[in-house]
């Protein structure tokens, strides 16, 4: 490690070009505080301990396990997460895959100014049985991409692809983020993962709780759209929360033009409770229909999570689904353990539980290792 | 034996450690435990002046850290890591840290927007406390 060393004043007769030079280098190299040493307070720190610490000509440069490579006076960060996930399922597949690498690159010039984007590298490496050899199909997918402006907690403008605030679950969906390898079906299936628009959103505080609040609106054409689930072409919604220190309580809104003329109308709630430091319990549940189905749908997860030691935790989650599309309601088991060794790392182990076959309910054993970086 | 030392960790905390939230002497509002936690979770972000607060941890495993965060924060540190982990998924990180009370003095002095907390004996006239922890 290296810390910048006070600056020598210039001595004797020098041809003015070195002596540009020099004071350019030196300029590039300075602290923000020059001069007397003392009388310069010091410079804050990133929280964590930093892996990587070097002064460069844009200023220090610092990595911190889990908390990204801040890269000086560039104003930019750039972080991210991998998983690698295996699967052993009732119906007979069986593969390991490097699902993906995502990266998080964002840059803060100003207070007021946040730009955030996620970029994802997926399809690296799979093997499954039936094939051989290891298969590799990249891809490359701006899963988000966004400005947030404002000057104030109650009201800020975010412009560009951002996750869709329905619910809890699907704004931090990421595998290192979450306690289980797979997601509840009612995340999954009922509404745009993601919008390309704009929201509003903010938070007022009043004694003891969080009030916060998005509304948002689609009406650009979508950023990498997702070939496989292509979002509705015009969209609106809303979410609130009520937080206080051990619970929270949400409300969900959700439109969306229709494979007809009309448009779809999609509720939700969803509530996180901690009776105990221990213990975590959340739920989901909504109604309605979604952006490409003409008949209503509903559903529902529990979940629970327990830190039996430190460390490890079991986790517990009851999920129903009744689907807009012909089919019967489906119910689900997931039980599953997580251990979470250091912050960014995380391993789970999770065997589903499926009251019918088939590709959506996928009964079986999963396995993830999943690391922020 | 085990028992006692078990539960010594009360009896055995340094000397008593009265907090003194403090900010640079021009800026006059108050504060609260409740808004201290909010930003120091980056929840509030702006000072009512539109201005970025600028809050200061020591570093972690400090005996006047822990307690801040004890007394603010309310949260085990595996639950706090859960919740950065979360909010790094937007891009936001923690709050920065200074490596001494005396650091943290001297930046909150010079710097208008900043926020932290030094013990009460080391508080003095360059800087405003607006709350005092026990």
């Amino acid at each position: 490690m290296s810390t910048a060393k006070p600056q020598e004043r210039p001595t004797g007769k020098r041809c003015f070009s070195t002596w540009a030079g020099v004071a350019l280098a030196l300029l590039l190299m300075a602290r923000p505080a020059a001069g007397d040493e003392e009388a310069a307070p010091s410079q804050p720190r990133p929280e964590g301990e930093a892996l990587i610490d070097a002064d460069t000509p844009i200023g220090r440069v610092e990595y911190v396990a889990g908390r990204g490579l801040r890269l000086g006076k560039t104003r930019f960060t750039l972080g991210g997460f991998s998983t690698v996930g295996a699967e052993y399922l009732e119906g007979g597949e069986r593969n390991v895959a490097l699902e993906g690498v995502n990266f998080f690159v964002f840059f803060d010039p100003t207070s007021w100014l946040h730009v955030f984007s996620e970029i994802e590298v997926e399809h690296l490496a799979t093997l499954e049985n039936g094939e051989h050899g290891i298969r590799s199909d990249p891809e490359v997918e701006v899963d988000r991409l966004y400005a947030d402006l404002g000057r104030s907690d109650a009201l800020n403008l975010r412009f560009g692809k951002f996750l869709t605030p329905f619910g809890r679950w699907n704004v931090a969906p990421a595998e290192p983020l979450v306690w289980t390898t797979s997601e509840p079906l009612i995340v999954e299936e009922t509404f745009d993962e993601t919008a390309t628009g704009a929201m509003l959103w903010g938070a007022a505080f009043p004694p003891g709780s969080t009030l916060s609040y998005s509304f948002y609106g689609t009406f650009l054409d979508p950023i990498a759209p997702d070939p496989d689930a292509q979002p509705a072409g015009h969209s609106a919604g809303a979410h609130l929360e009520w937080a206080r220190s051990n619970w929270a309580l949400g409300a969900s809104y959700f439109a969306s033009e229709g494979p007809g003329n009309g448009w779809n109308n999609l509720g939700g709630l969803d509530v996180l409770w901690r009776p105990h430091e221990r213990v975590e319990l959340s739920a989901e549940a909504l109604v309605g229909k979604g952006p490409r189905s003409d008949r209503s749908m509903w559903g529902l997860y529990l979940q629970s999570v327990v830190e039996v030691v430190p460390t490890l935790y079991a986790i517990a989650r009851y999920e129903r689904f009744d689907p807009p599309a012909r089919g019967s309601t489906i119910d689900l088991v997931d039980l599953g353990l997580t251990w979470v060794p250091v912050s960014y790392l995380r391993f789970k182990i999770d065997y589903r539980i499926a009251d019918q076959s088939g590709e959506r309910a996928a009964p079986g054993l999963r396995s993830s290792f999943s690391i922020l970086f | 034996m085990v028992v006692v030392l078990l539960l010594a960790p009360v009896a055995s905390q340094p000397k008593s450690s009265l907090l003194a939230v403090i900010v640079h002497p021009e800026r006059t509002a108050t504060t609260s435990i409740d808004e201290l936690a909010q930003i120091y979770l980056r929840r509030k972000r702006f000072w009512s002046d539109g201005n970025p607060i600028v809050p200061l941890n020591l570093p972690a495993g400090t005996p006047l850290r822990e307690e801040f965060s004890r007394s603010v924060l309310r949260q085990s540190e595996a639950r706090l890591a859960e919740y950065w982990n979360r909010q790094y998924f937007y891009g936001i990180l923690p709050p920065a840290t200074l490596a001494s009370t005396d650091a943290v003095l001297r930046y909150v002095a010079s710097e208008r927007n900043a926020i932290g907390y030094v013990p009460v004996s080391e508080a003095d006239d360059s800087v405003r406390v607006v709350l005092r922890l026990d």
